[in-house]
């Protein structure tokens, strides 16, 4: 991140003025509002003061001797960067929160550093900018690519790398193609002669066929009918090779990145909705593919006709030729016109399309809500709606295109009317054959179809572009996890070291903060705290489903970064408070982590979770179709699928977010049971509201606001009469209501 | 700072009002404290794990450090600015005790809907203390003199930085990214919209806010009035 700004001629000469001798400038940064203005304003920061320029002014100078804190405040729409100067709060500057908070945020710790700790070296902070540093615009979200500075031909070069193998395939219909070009100008080349030689010779008398020309005629004829066979002998062979090629790449396409989705991290794929991810997926590689195997021969073919009939034209006459190309310009400025207002217009139709899939989506998730309020006709009539938007927008669309497309190919077409003149006023002088001007009439035609289809082409190029980056986007993001060169594949005994981490999900806003925690393998550690105070984050850090900010967490003594993500998380169980079935049996579900276990092993593992004998009591046993299309469980015994789900891989580490919550008495009793048959020898940590069923707990943790506020044994922790204390009063309280 | 957050009166009376952690306001009346000390078990477990039952008339602890929100008026609260240029504020008790906040941080309830009434005081959000507490909540701004109104308002407006939009110059779309170039209260200003379509909100009312890649958000209080070039420029995305 850039904490050393360059300052403008006019401000550098103002901070020059003012600075004292023995200053050194530290950091400079710049803020953007001023009152209720947009400036463009620097702080500057020496490890004496801070000066606030803007314009060549000087505005006000901050003495860091007098400053005790420093701080932020986000806003709407501003952000503050604050100090407590003399005791009092006062406010340093405003800046928009995008660019500049985090940066500000790690000026907050830095001015902590300079004035506290006294420490006059500047501090680095390597978390990377998130805008292009050439044009100032975002980069596509988790990559450095600017998309107005990245040459689009980059996006056609991944693309070509993306087809090895396939390359012969793909290139076979261009050969094809070409020969189709050739074809074409060569037909029109001998109808010509075939007019002109042999069916309405100039000078002589119709109708006589016989000798020589009969012969020349009728080799014309057969070649005709060959040429005619062998294209569609080739275009046959051209539409297969296509869909092979075409789905193969497709294929390729998708896997890659459903690979990829899947080595993502938690946090960049929960940042997308998964229609959206879906769309990506399934639409997004569609539409490559018919860009590849529709759109790219066809642009060959159209620009190689294109250049070919304006070579063979220009040797016939280039005044005719000129008149072909007379409405060149207005079109091209028409198309340039249009361009604009069809891509706007389709991105529109296809957000509200996509807005009423997701509202469909949105709301079966969410019937039994829907129907629980019997608001019912309110969901029917906000679906309408969006329905009506989008179908509006589609038919406005689909109007507008149909009228402005025709009018552009009127312009085009506009050239031929010249032609006819122009031909006919020849043939009649007799300075052309008829033959000839029907040869050019055919031509003429032929470089009106590629320079029609071009007036299309922007919208397919343009959607092609989206989906291509929109999939590239994915392709190429780093995932936030991920396995060290090395990593190591180690058999975990359960201890657990955490040693003073930090760790926000944005990283200037910490979630949790300096927590320090040694925990022996076979503990049993119940985490509670306020929601809020962290306790899922801080199991979320230990399942490395994101990776710490500041300081490491250890595992039987190695840093769980070191540790390949394979071997971590085959020896961790996991039973969340929401329990998501598989649509499968409920064989595959218990199996899940462990998909060649024996029918024993899935047996013994339902014991343990006491779900045994609820299975057997389905119809069809243990394979018993559950999930969506299946048999619905009840939410204890979804419970003991997960526990015993955990169970069958026999984690050495076992987490318990909340695996009781919301379950009556008897199942809670039934799944406490099953869990402390589960957390015996190993290292269980568990997230409970109820601390009652943590009372197994061998230590407790108590978080508050990210803190590790007390750590200890319930007796411990209630002779202190601290947090864990009155969390303890709380409850009962609530328990005798 | 730590006299400043010495409890008042009021606030031990009713120390039993529970208020939720975020500060949301919720508030959620409980028995008063002489039943919860009627409610001790007399057939405690002496069993250690169940320390549940041992501890109960000392329930009231947790709530130690909850301020109960009062309505503000100008009767009893007194805005000045500060010497840093903020807002303090020195409010009196019905016990006739005065608190003195040095800074206080006013947000509103509803700031489209209602920007002028039911604003919230606020102790500020420092990190050691975690979310600042709500001090109380003026009903209506309108109720205080001119002065206090011009200072909070001074406050909110820099809070809720809002410029409106008098015309737009040009709008480019790219690569999923809108750019745009407008003249706005703050001055001309160039920014980028990550997917327009729901990125500009349309209110019930007519009003437009726009909120852009950068975290600003901009006003057009009605569309109706911009120029027919700027409206143009924006028509599509309604």
């Amino acid at each position: 991140m850039k904490l050393m700004y360059e300052l403008p001629d006019a401000d550098r000469k103002a901070y020059e003025a003012a600075v004292g001798p023995d200053e050194k400038l530290l950091y400079c940064v710049p803020f953007n509002i001023l009152d209720d203005k947009f400036v463009e304003g620097y702080m500057a920061f020496t490890n004496k003061k801070i000066y606030k320029l803007e314009g060549g002014r000087l505005l006000e100078v901050f003495d860091l001797s007098h400053a005790t804190a420093f701080w932020t405040e986000v806003m709407y729409g501003i952000c503050g960067f604050y100090a407590k100067i003399d005791g009092t709060s006062k406010l340093l500057c405003n800046f928009v929160s995008g660019r500049h908070l985090p940066r500000y945020s790690v000026l907050v710790k830095a001015m902590e550093i300079l004035t506290q700790k006294h420490i006059e070296e500047p501090i680095t902070n390597d978390t990377p900018e998130q805008f292009c540093q050439k044009c100032g615009r975002p980069y596509v979200h988790n990559t450095t690519i600017c998309p107005y500075c990245m040459d689009r031909l980059a996006v056609y070069k991944k693309l070509w790398g993306m087809t090895k193998g396939l390359r012969l395939m793909m290139f076979f219909p261009f050969i094809v193609s070409a020969f189709g070009v050739i074809f074409s100008i060569v037909v029109p080349w001998l109808q010509a002669i075939a007019v002109d030689k042999y069916i309405k010779p100039t000078g002589e008398v119709v109708g006589s066929l016989t000798g020589n020309r009969m012969t020349g005629f009728i080799v014309i004829v057969v070649t005709f009918v060959s040429i005619d066979l062998f294209q569609r002998a080739l275009g046959v062979m051209q539409a297969r090779f296509s869909a092979v090629a075409g789905n193969k790449f497709t294929l390729v396409l998708k896997t890659l990145l459903y690979e990829k989705l899947q080595s993502l991290s938690l946090a960049s794929i929960q940042r997308r909705t998964a229609g959206d991810l879906m769309g990506r997926v399934n639409h997004d590689t569609a539409e490559m593919q018919s860009f590849i195997t529709g759109t790219l021969p066809s642009l060959f073919i159209q620009v190689a006709t294109f250049l070919i009939v304006l070579v063979v034209l220009l040797i016939i006459n280039p005044l005719i030729c000129a008149f072909v190309f007379a409405p060149l310009p207005i079109t091209v400025f028409a198309v340039r016109k249009v361009w604009e207002v069809v891509q706007r217009r389709n991105r529109k139709a296809w957000i509200l399309n996509t807005r009423t899939s997701y509202l469909l989506h949105d709301i079966l998730n969410g019937i039994r809500i829907v129907k629980c309020f019997g608001t019912e006709e309110r969901e029917i009539s906000r679906f309408k709606d969006s329905s009506v938007l989008s179908s509006n927008q589609n038919e406005s669309n689909a109007k507008l295109f149909d009228t402005i497309f025709p009018l552009l190919g009127f312009l085009i077409q506009f050239g031929h009317f010249l032609i006819s003149y122009y031909g006919n006023l020849l043939v009649f002088k007799g300075e052309m054959g008829l033959g000839t001007l029907s040869q050019i009439s055919s031509y003429a035609s032929m470089i009106y179809g590629p320079m029609l289809w071009i007036t299309h082409i922007p919208r397919t190029i343009s959607a092609f572009l989206t989906s291509a980056s929109k999939v590239f986007e994915i392709l190429e993001e780093t995932p936030e996890v991920s396995d060290i060169g090395l990593p190591i594949d180690i058999q975990i005994e359960g201890e657990i070291n955490v040693k003073n981490i930090t760790f926000g999900y944005q990283s200037y806003n910490p979630v949790l903060e300096n927590v320090s925690v040694k925990i022996n393998p076979g503990e049993m550690i119940g985490i509670v705290g306020h929601s809020g105070s962290g306790k899922t984050t801080f199991i979320n850090l230990i399942l490395r489903l994101y990776d710490v900010n500041e300081g490491a967490i250890e595992i039987d003594g190695v840093n769980i970064k070191d540790i390949s993500q394979a071997a971590l998380r085959s020896q961790m169980g996991v039973v969340l408070q929401e329990t998501f079935l598989f649509s499968g049996t409920i064989r595959d579900n218990i199996a899940y982590s462990k998909p060649y276990a024996t029918d024993e092993e899935i047996i013994r593992a339902a014991r343990i979770a006491n779900a045994h004998d609820f299975i057997m009591n389905l119809p069809l046993g243990y394979n018993t179709m559950v999930g969506e299309k299946g048999y619905s469980l009840s939410g204890g015994e979804r419970q003991r699928i997960a526990i015993a789900r955990a169970i069958i891989h026999n984690p050495r580490i076992l987490i318990l977010d909340e695996a009781t919550a919301s379950l009556d008495t008897e199942t809670e009793k039934l799944i406490q049971d099953a869990l402390n048959k589960l957390v015996q020898n190993r290292t269980t940590l568990a997230i409970a509201h109820r601390l009652s069923t943590l009372r197994n707990a061998d230590k407790l943790m108590v978080l508050e606001r990210g803190k590790l506020v007390e750590f200890g044994t319930h007796q411990e922790l209630l002779a202190k009469k601290g947090v864990y204390y009155r969390l303890v009063m709380a409850q009962r309280k609530l328990a005798q209501g | 700072m730590a006299d400043e957050k010495k409890k008042n009166g009021v606030a031990d009376e009713n120390g039993k009002t529970k208020e939720n952690a975020d500060g949301d306001g919720k508030v959620a009346a409980s028995a008063t404290k002489t039943e919860t000390k009627e409610d001790k078990n007399p057939s405690e477990k002496k069993e250690k794990k169940d320390i549940l039952d041992e501890l109960i008339d000392e329930g009231d602890l947790i709530l130690k450090d909850r301020r109960e929100s009062v309505p503000l008026t100008p009767e009893n609260a007194k805005f000045a600015k500060s010497k840093g240029g903020l807002i303090s504020l020195t409010l009196k008790h019905e016990d006739g005790t005065e608190e003195y906040f040095e800074r206080v941080i006013v947000l509103r309830a509803f700031p489209i809907t209602n920007p002028d009434e039911f604003i919230s005081v606020r102790e500020p959000d420092t990190k050691e203390k975690g979310k600042g507490q709500e001090i109380g909540m003026i009903r209506r701004l309108a109720d205080f003199d001119e002065v206090t109104v011009r200072l909070i308002n001074e406050e909110l407006s820099r809070r809720y930085f809002t410029p409106e939009i008098k015309k737009i110059y040009s709008v480019k779309d790219k690569f999923g990214y809108s750019y745009w170039d407008s003249e706005t209260t703050a001055g001309r200003v160039t920014f980028i919209l990550n997917n327009p379509f729901s990125n500009i909100r349309v209110m019930e009312d007519g009003r437009i806010f726009i909120n852009d890649i950068d975290g600003n958000t901009f006003e057009i209080p009605d569309p109706k009035k911009l120029d027919p070039a700027s409206y143009r420029k924006i028509e599509i995305y309604l």
